[in-house]
């Protein structure tokens, strides 16, 4: 009976989520497509990028005859995992990069006092409709050269569960860059800093020496939110690693939260 | 009295001061560059691990230098603040610049030049850094005329790029909203396009071919080539006369474009 209750009470819960994130959505897509001129640029842009970073990619990793033991395919595929956590996370906590302005004036006041998680605010307030149009051709191509690595079942499942492992890890990074930005009143440069070093994950992290390889794979866990999903569906990863991947990410989002707990007890409220 | 290059000497001064003033903003800055930087070099450094690879015409060394000289031709470049008179003319301040004896293009370039050589020192130390941790092979051009010749091509390729980032900061004089997008647009083409990312003729010989008609080869590409002396003499002057035509083009453009801009100026925010 009291299971039934929390769970009952989780659902609700779900969905009274669910429903304010679809509506605030809603606004921020609408804001963004009331410029449709900047949408298309932006858009533009990042066709721009991808396509062309792509095909230096399969040029030189095809020109190498293949990178630190990976063929083409694999090369490509890791630099489609780095995209799919890269793009996903950006759709989803887009709202990070409107966070200073809030503190500096103070109207993050106004977050809360309302009825709902301050957190889930500042991350999730303001989806990003440009990526939300990336995704899709992003999934295919992901589907399409995944194919061709011939995986098993057991591997593809793997993956799509590594995903959500590394979509967890850049959640608590992006809640400590916000947890951060209200000690230091620094966002920006936070969060680009966070995204260069993401970057780094475009390539098998193995191409970096000692002891940058060892950061990366466990200091700012890149090995794990990218390198490692790829290559559980080549068939590559045992089962610590794929441990290993849950529990950094349960650690992250929990370290990430008590941060968190912590930063908007220092909150000043200053210029409001 | 200050002379007519003092005021811009004195902006100058200025715009350094304002660099020191927001030094974490810059260090910051440089550190992401850093990183940037380190995806390049391990790359590379990854493709030619076995010391006798020789791959798209280039050895070890030679890429690896191709690493460190575009760390110092990026910071010359493609450190620019000329974006930011794009707001100006959207908040309607640049009204301020046209009634004082000041040309409002030698300003930012004054403004440009602080810049460029604040990243230049940093990039310096950067480079040198990276040079004592990573110890790379590192090919050092001994021909005087090649290296006259990086130095012009380099030059002329900051005056393309403050020419077409002027250029596009005037379209914010028609739609004042968009000047951040092209931006966005114009810096991943600056970015793909100008060899940052790769040595252009890495690419099919098509492609590169086509590339050739664009300005973008001779912003990073050409000049970092012409210091490795993986072109020949007349090849070279041949790259630097064209740099020097793309620069006449977009000063002519800047200026048809630029003219009729002031006239659809309204200074709106004023």
């Amino acid at each position: 009976m009291i299971l039934k209750i929390d769970f009952s009470s989780a659902l609700s819960r779900f969905l009274y989520y669910a429903r304010i994130w679809i509506m605030m959505s809603k606004n921020a897509f609408m804001s963004v497509l009331a410029q449709k001129k900047l949408f298309f640029l932006f858009l533009t842009g990042k066709i721009i990028r991808f396509s062309f970073f792509g095909l230096f990619l399969f040029f030189l990793v095809q020109g190498a005859g293949g990178i630190v033991g990976y063929d083409v395919d694999q090369a490509v595929f890791f630099f489609l995992t780095f995209n799919v956590i890269d793009i996903i996370s950006q759709f989803l906590f887009r709202e990070i990069y409107r966070f200073r302005p809030l503190l500096i004036s103070g109207d993050f006041d106004l977050i809360l006092l309302k009825p709902f998680n301050s957190l889930f605010r500042v991350l999730m307030g303001g989806a990003d409709v440009i990526d939300l149009f990336t995704i899709p051709p992003l999934i295919v191509a992901v589907i399409y050269i995944g194919g061709k690595l011939n995986p098993m079942a057991f591997h593809i499942f793997l993956y799509i569960v590594l995903i959500i492992s590394g979509l967890l890890i850049a959640m608590a990074f992006h809640i400590l860059v916000a947890s951060l930005g209200i000690i230091t009143l620094d966002v920006d440069h936070t969060i680009m800093i966070y995204r260069d070093f993401v970057n780094l994950g475009r390539f098998p992290i193995e191409i970096y020496r000692q002891p940058l390889q060892g950061v990366l794979t466990y200091l700012i866990p890149l090995g794990v939110m990218i390198a490692v999903p790829a290559r559980a569906l080549m068939g590559l990863v045992s089962i610590q690693g794929v441990l290993l991947s849950f529990f950094l990410s349960f650690t992250g989002i929990f370290l990430s939260l008590r941060f968190w707990k912590y930063a908007i007890k220092k909150y000043t409220s200053a210029s409001s | 009295m200050i002379s007519n290059m003092g005021k811009y000497l004195q902006v100058f001064k200025i715009s350094l001061g304002q660099e020191f003033a927001y030094r974490a903003n810059f260090i910051l800055w440089r550190l992401r560059n850093l990183l940037q930087i380190f995806l390049i070099f391990f790359l590379w450094d990854a493709v030619f691990s076995d010391p006798d690879t020789q791959l798209f015409g280039y050895d070890r060394s030679k890429i690896l230098t191709y690493v460190f000289v575009l760390i110092f031709v990026k910071a010359l470049v493609l450190s620019s603040r000329v974006t930011d008179a794009a707001g100006e003319v959207s908040r309607g301040d640049l009204s301020n610049y046209l009634v004082k004896p000041v040309s409002y293009f030698k300003y930012w370039f004054s403004r440009d030049v602080s810049s460029k050589l604040l990243n230049l020192v940093f990039a310096a130390g950067e480079a040198l850094l990276l040079f004592i941790l990573l110890k790379p092979a590192f090919f050092v051009q001994t021909n005087l005329l090649l290296v006259f010749f990086f130095v012009v091509s380099t030059v002329l390729a900051i005056l393309i790029v403050f020419l077409v980032m002027f250029i596009t900061n005037s379209i914010t004089f028609w739609i004042p909203e968009s000047a951040w997008g092209v931006h966005f647009v114009l810096m991943v083409l600056l970015e793909i396009l100008s060899g940052v990312l790769f040595p252009l003729d890495i690419l099919p010989d098509k492609l590169f071919s086509l590339l050739s008609y664009t300005p973008f080869p001779y912003l990073v590409f050409f000049p970092i080539q012409v210091y490795l002396g993986n072109f020949p003499l007349p090849v070279v002057m041949k790259g630097v006369f064209i740099s020097f035509v793309w620069v006449v083009i977009f000063t002519y453009l800047l200026k048809k474009v630029w003219g009729k801009g002031l006239k659809a100026y309204q200074s709106y925010g004023r």
